[in-house]
Parts: C-alpha cells; structure tokens; sequence
C-alpha cells in the first residue's frame, strides 16, 4: 500500500480549509478550533487521504486521543497508514 | 402456497389480442405470435421481449399459471425454489434459424426443468417476483385481471416499455395492449436503451413508461432525439420521481400527459399523479373510495391499504418507503431503510440532498450515500452526472446554500454516465 508523506496529507488539510474558505496556518502547533478545522473537516481529510492511497483504513486501529492542533491531524493520519 | 384457481375468465375475450407488439424478431399482434407449448404451471426463464411476450399470451389462451422472469434474474436457488413451490422451470433455447416464422418459434429447444413438488396448477394465475433489494426475491401472486389496471375507453396509443421482463411495470404495459386494443408497444432490450429515440420516432411511439432514471439517462445522451417523439403520455414510476425530472419533461413535452405512478408488486398500482408536480395532495391521506388505495403516513413511512396488492399481501402494507409532507404534498423521497445518513449524531436525508443536487442546472443525475468515516461515523459523499460546466467547489456552496452543514456532501465523484440496472433503476 502506498502513503502519503506528511507534506502530501497538509497539501490536502489545506485543500479542505481551502474549500471552506479558510487558510492553512503556518504552523503545525496552531490550534484547530481557532483556524475553524472541524470535526467533518478532519473526516473529509481522512477520506481524502483513503481516496488518494486507494485503500480504507481501520479508524478504529490508532488511539483517537485528543486533537486539538494541526500537527495533531498530520500525526493521526500517519499512524493511521501505518496501522 | 396453496393450490386454488385464481379465478378463471381472464382468457382473452373478443377484440383483445388484437394490439400490435413491435419487438427484436416481431412485429404483428398478439394473436399472430407463435404458440409456445408450456406447461400448466410453468416460470419461464425468458433471454428477450418475444419470447416472455408468447409466454404471456400462451398462458393467457391457455389459462395456464405463469411467471416470466429474466434469465439473469433466476439464479440457481430461485430456480430450485420455484420448482419446490410447484412449477416447471422452462428455458427456450435458440436452436438454429427461427427467422422463417415472424412469430418465433422455429428452431427452438424449449428446455423443461419439472417442478419437484406435485400440486394442482392453479388456472390463470400469475407469479411476480419482488425486486429483492431488501433480500431474497418473493413470489407475489396476481392474475391478468388484477393486473389490468387501466379501464375504460382508451385513446388509441403506442407506448415503448423499456422496463425489464416481468417486472410489475411491464406487466402493467403488457396487460394494457393485451386488453385494450389499439394499445400497442414497442417493446426494447437493455442493449437497446442507447438508440430507442430513433426506432420509437420511427414506429410512431406516442406513450413512453420509465423510471426517472431511464428519463434521465435517456435526455442525457441524446436530449434532441428524445423531444422529437410526438409524446402524449409520459409516464414515470418504480423510483422516487423528483420535481426536476417532471418539470424537464413537461418543457420538453407541453402537449402531453406527464404523470408519475406508485406501484410495486405487493401494492399494486396504487397511486397516479397526473398534475406534473412531484408528490401527491395531502388531502389524499387517508381519503377512502371504491377502488382506490388508502394512504396513510406512519413515522415517516407510507403505508397502502390497495385494492390492487398481491394475493396474501398485508391488507394495510409498509412499504418500506419514506414519504414527508411538504408544503401540501406528500412527497415519497426514497427507502427508510437507507435514506437516513447519521453525521455524528445529525440526521441527513440522502433524498433530500440528492434533490437539492438535482435541482442544480448542470446536474442530470446524482446518488447520495453515507460513508464511513473517523470521528462522525458516517460522512455524506455522492456521485453525480453533468450535462454542462459545474466544478466540486460550485456544487457544494449550491448545497451548502440549502442544507445543514452536515449534509452538504463532502466528497463529490464525477461520472461519465448514469449508471442503470436492468431493473431501469440506479438503485446506488
């Protein structure tokens, strides 16, 4: 199976904060509730993520603790690749 | 089931029969169509529209009990549980060159698999099969009588039936020419569905019966060759009918008829709609009258007590069908069972979404589903078919116009085409 690079995956979280009209920060610390990354934002990128390496993932398999930052969502997907 | 008549007199009687039925390898009336020696009981597994259409007529001279079905539609079990309920599986199987008699029937090996349980055919009858969409396929029994919805004088008409064999809506067409001359159809195959515009226009199609789904991809592919047909009757049923697709056909067709029917095996023909609008007056609901069906809506799901259903159909039937009243019309939007797509916790109508896509000016065709996904559990995607420019974006600030955050559909595939079952159904 093939994965996305962590570049490749904020490519796409900047997609969907694109297309709600938002911006990608800068900084991978910067807080999800202030930049407006919701909940159904995190499961679209996901979904991207599954469209893009054309293999579902287990959700279930990484621990889903708390996200609360950009680089939290890149970490999580990651794992999720890798489980 | 029990053996018992299914009440006799449904023979043809004087005048019917004399309808022209137009199909592959066929062009004459009823009673020129070749005989086709069946037995008392029979499922006739049929591979095109001449051989179910003589299974029909066969049957209806002889007053033999039949069901006709698809190749494709009977597989190996249903073949074995059909001969278990007490008929014969029968397989008409080219044998060489049959062009010598227009009504079919030369060369051909009729292939008799007999029944493995003894019982008394019962005269007249006629099996259908439900759509299995929620399961095995049901035997549902009516007979040409209870099929024969239409009554009364008829303006003379040529319809197509595009719809599969034996499927309640074609056994709604068949049934019309059979009893009512002057009713006469041109009958298509699934590999016809690409060019019958042309052959309809060419044999004076005036009536043309199809799912929205048939109607969509049909003014997808070829829209001019489609408005050129001099329709006066355009008739949609056997999915959810939208108002986009009534409305584009009332345009295309402003001298005609434009109705959408509910029917369905079990129900029967239960409710027709002649007003071009999507749904049916709420005034209806629970309106009682000789003949007619009674509509009720139960927790969002419509109920039908018709005086059409099945035999051994429930007097008052859960359809399994959501319907909502809005603005003073029942609409009936799509399957209980699947409509609901639950967002993290908000509940989504696919319905409601795949009409709000529809409604778009660029959108022929759309499908909405949930997908699994982390954190909501289930997210809203769809599919959808283009006839002009329209990007994701564009698409979903339309929905994101007029539904809930959380049914605006977040991940959105293009499709070259519309997908369609034999069924004319998308059933996505």
């Amino acid at each position: 199976m093939s994965t996305l690079s962590r570049d490749q995956i904020r490519a796409m979280m900047a997609e969907v904060l694109a297309a709600q009209g938002k911006q990608m920060p800068g900084d991978d610390q910067a807080n999800l509730e202030e930049i407006g990354f919701r909940s159904l934002d995190f499961s679209e990128l996901a979904l991207r993520v599954e469209d893009e390496i054309d293999e579902e993932l287990n959700f279930d398999a990484p621990q889903l603790r708390q996200i609360a930052t950009v680089s939290d969502v890149l970490d999580f997907l990651e794992q999720l690749q890798a489980a | 089931m029990t053996p018992a008549t299914a009440g006799g007199g449904d023979r043809p009687g004087v005048g019917q029969g004399a309808s022209r039925v137009m199909t592959r390898g066929f062009d004459g009336t009823w009673e020129q169509l070749a005989d086709l020696p069946l037995p008392a009981a029979a499922a006739v597994s049929v591979l095109d529209n001449l051989q179910a259409i003589r299974a029909v007529w066969s049957a209806a001279r002889d007053d033999g009990e039949l069901l006709v079905a698809s190749r494709t539609r009977l597989t190996a079990e249903l073949r074995d549980e059909l001969r278990a309920a007490g008929l014969a599986v029968v397989d008409l199987t080219p044998d060489g060159d049959s062009n010598d008699d227009p009504g079919g029937g030369v060369g051909e090996r009729v292939i008799v698999a007999e029944a493995t349980a003894a019982r008394s055919p019962s005269p007249g009858r006629v099996w259908l099969l439900t759509s299995g969409s929620t399961g095995r396929p049901k035997r549902v029994a009516h007979t040409l009588d209870s099929l024969t919805t239409v009554t009364g004088a008829q303006p003379p008409r040529t319809w197509l039936c595009p719809y599969a064999h034996g499927a309640y809506a074609w056994w709604q067409v068949v049934t019309l020419s059979l009893r009512h001359p002057g009713q006469d159809v041109l009958f298509v195959e699934p590999d016809e569905l690409e060019s019958w515009p042309a052959r309809a226009l060419e044999v004076g199609v005036t009536a043309v019966s199809g799912t929205p789904t048939f109607w969509r991809q049909a003014l997808y592919r070829d829209p001019d060759a489609v408005a050129a047909l001099p329709l006066e009757q355009v008739t949609l049923g056997g999915e959810p009918v939208d108002q986009a697709i009534l409305s584009r056909l009332s345009e295309l067709f402003p001298s005609a008829r434009v109705s959408w029917i509910y029917a369905s095996s079990e129900a029967g023909a239960s409710i027709a709609v002649h007003d071009g609008q999507a749904g049916f007056p709420r005034e209806w609901l629970g309106r009682a009258a000789p003949g007619r069906a009674t509509l009720s809506v139960v927790d969002g799901e419509l109920l039908i007590e018709s005086p059409r259903r099945g035999q051994g159909v429930a007097e008052v039937l859960s359809t399994g069908d959501r319907a909502e009243v809005v603005d003073g019309r029942v609409l009936i939007t799509g399957r209980t069972a699947s409509d609901e797509i639950n967002v993290g916790g908000a509940k989504a109508s696919a319905a409601a979404v795949r009409d709000v896509l529809q409604a778009h000016p660029a959108v022929v065709w759309a499908a909405v589903r949930g997908r699994r996904a982390p954190i909501v559990g289930r997210i809203v995607t769809a599919d959808v078919v283009l006839s002009g420019e329209a990007t994701a974006a564009q698409l979903t600030a339309w929905c994101a116009d007029r539904l809930p955050d959380y049914a605006v559909p977040r991940r959105l595939r293009f499709l070259d085409q519309i997908p369609i079952k034999e069924s004319l159904k998308s059933d996505v």
